[in-house]
């Protein structure tokens, strides 16, 4: 990390309450942090524990009920054009191909077509995805699936990465890789992109990528702990120090 | 002529079997190895066959263990990946079998139904449907085919590079 970090998002006191038939329901209560230019945050939590309600605030789709999200010192309103999002079930247009469907997240932002189209080649070529341009969603695999979800999210060159369970939906050795190579991108100085958070109910995913991770409690979400993974990169789970983390998030959350 | 098929295996989750193995220092228990990724044996071995196709594992005994091209592989850009799995499967008797195919063709291109015909030849015993596709994903993360599914015409990579 930078000595001097920079505060990228910072949320202040947010709740959050929804209306449902059955009265008000708060799901989100009274969560504060910072998230560092730089840094790799995981959010764990169990379901219904309001992480993807936090994420939906984080990039403005949602408006806090109290309390106020800060994007670079100020307050956001409406959606952060500065931030992307990577979906669980990857989110992409089955009747779009691979390259229209990476093209979307641009055509919001740019009208330039020239530059539109350049960009999803540059991030096509990050993710390895060359060769599957014209590939529709039906014909591809999970991995190569969530390849095209993050490089439609890479291509707007987002100064932050939200990312929901990004893995959760592969398989154990797609994930694997995936999570790998995320890294690399991550790592990646060439990249406009260098702050991630990542909304996660895997542990050990948890610890593997992030360099803080902060623990929810469930129903209504309040932050329970937050724990800095002082662990070189690649992680490996049989590392002792790698299985004392995992009792420390397990011993948060319970 | 008769041709080995394709691993019917994604490049993601080869991956990801070798990335692992090389995190547990390059060897590991066959059986061991599918209990902690909970996956049925024979599905485990699939993949394990698959990244043997491709090179990078062997497996003595019960256990399989990482190559030096698996380490290559891993310590190799998203990028360079691709350049080295191309480099293997250029030279798979089938991939090179339907090149020289595609290269007799004029626009070296040919229609799904006369590559399914193509592929009943080649590897008579083999589901032709899923041998397609395994080459089509295979083709088109190596470069070395392309295929578009509004036009059902498969084509040799180079043709139409952009």
């Amino acid at each position: 990390m930078i000595p001097e970090a920079h505060t990228l998002i910072e949320l202040q006191h947010v709740t959050r309450r929804f209306m449902l038939p059955q009265g008000e329901v708060t799901v989100i209560e009274n969560i504060s942090f910072k998230a560092m230019e730089g840094e790799f945050i995981s959010i764990v939590g169990p379901s219904g524990a309001g992480k993807s309600t936090l994420l939906r605030m984080m990039n403005g789709l949602l408006p806090p009920s109290e309390g106020a999200v800060l994007y670079n010192g100020r307050e956001q309103r409406g959606i952060n054009l500065d931030t992307a999002m990577v979906f669980q079930n990857f989110g992409l247009l089955p009747w779009l191909t691979v390259s229209q469907n990476i093209e979307l997240g641009l055509e919001a932002r740019s009208k330039d077509v020239v530059y539109r189209r350049s960009q999803v080649n540059r991030y096509i070529t990050k993710v390895g995805l060359e060769g599957y341009e014209e590939a529709y969603p039906r014909e591809l695999s999970g991995g190569m699936k969530q390849r095209v979800g993050l490089a439609r999210a890479l291509a707007v060159e987002p100064s932050l990465l939200l990312m929901d369970e990004p893995f959760s939906s592969l398989d154990v050795l797609t994930s694997i890789n995936l999570r790998n190579e995320l890294l690399d991108i991550w790592s990646d100085r060439e990249n406009v992109v260098n702050t991630m958070i990542m909304v996660t109910h895997n542990i050990e995913e948890a610890i593997e990528l992030s360099d803080r991770i902060l623990i929810l409690s469930n129903r209504p979400g309040k932050i329970a702990g937050e724990l800095r993974i002082d662990l070189p990169r690649p992680r490996r789970k049989r590392d002792p120090l790698f299985s004392e983390y995992v009792d420390r998030v397990f011993s948060l959350l319970a | 002529m008769k041709h080995a098929a394709l691993p019917e295996i994604g490049i993601s989750q080869i991956l990801g079997l070798v990335e692992l193995l090389v995190g547990k220092g390059g060897r590991e228990d066959i059986y061991k190895l599918a209990g902690e990724l909970s996956m049925e044996l024979g599905e485990t071995l699939t993949v394990i066959k698959a990244a043997e196709m491709l090179g990078l594992v062997h497996t003595p005994g019960g256990d399989v263990v990482v190559e030096d091209f698996g380490n290559k592989v891993v310590d190799a850009s998203i990028t360079d990946r691709k350049d080295l799995i191309r480099e293997k499967l250029e030279h798979f008797p089938l991939f090179k079998a339907i090149r020289d195919y595609l290269s007799s063709q004029e626009e070296t291109e040919v229609t799904r139904e006369e590559m399914l015909e193509k592929l009943a030849e080649l590897i008579p015993n083999e589901d032709a449907e899923a041998s397609f596709s395994s080459i089509v994903n295979w083709g088109r993360y190596s470069e070395l085919f392309g295929y578009n599914d509004d036009s059902q015409t498969f084509y040799l990579g180079e043709s139409r590079a952009e």
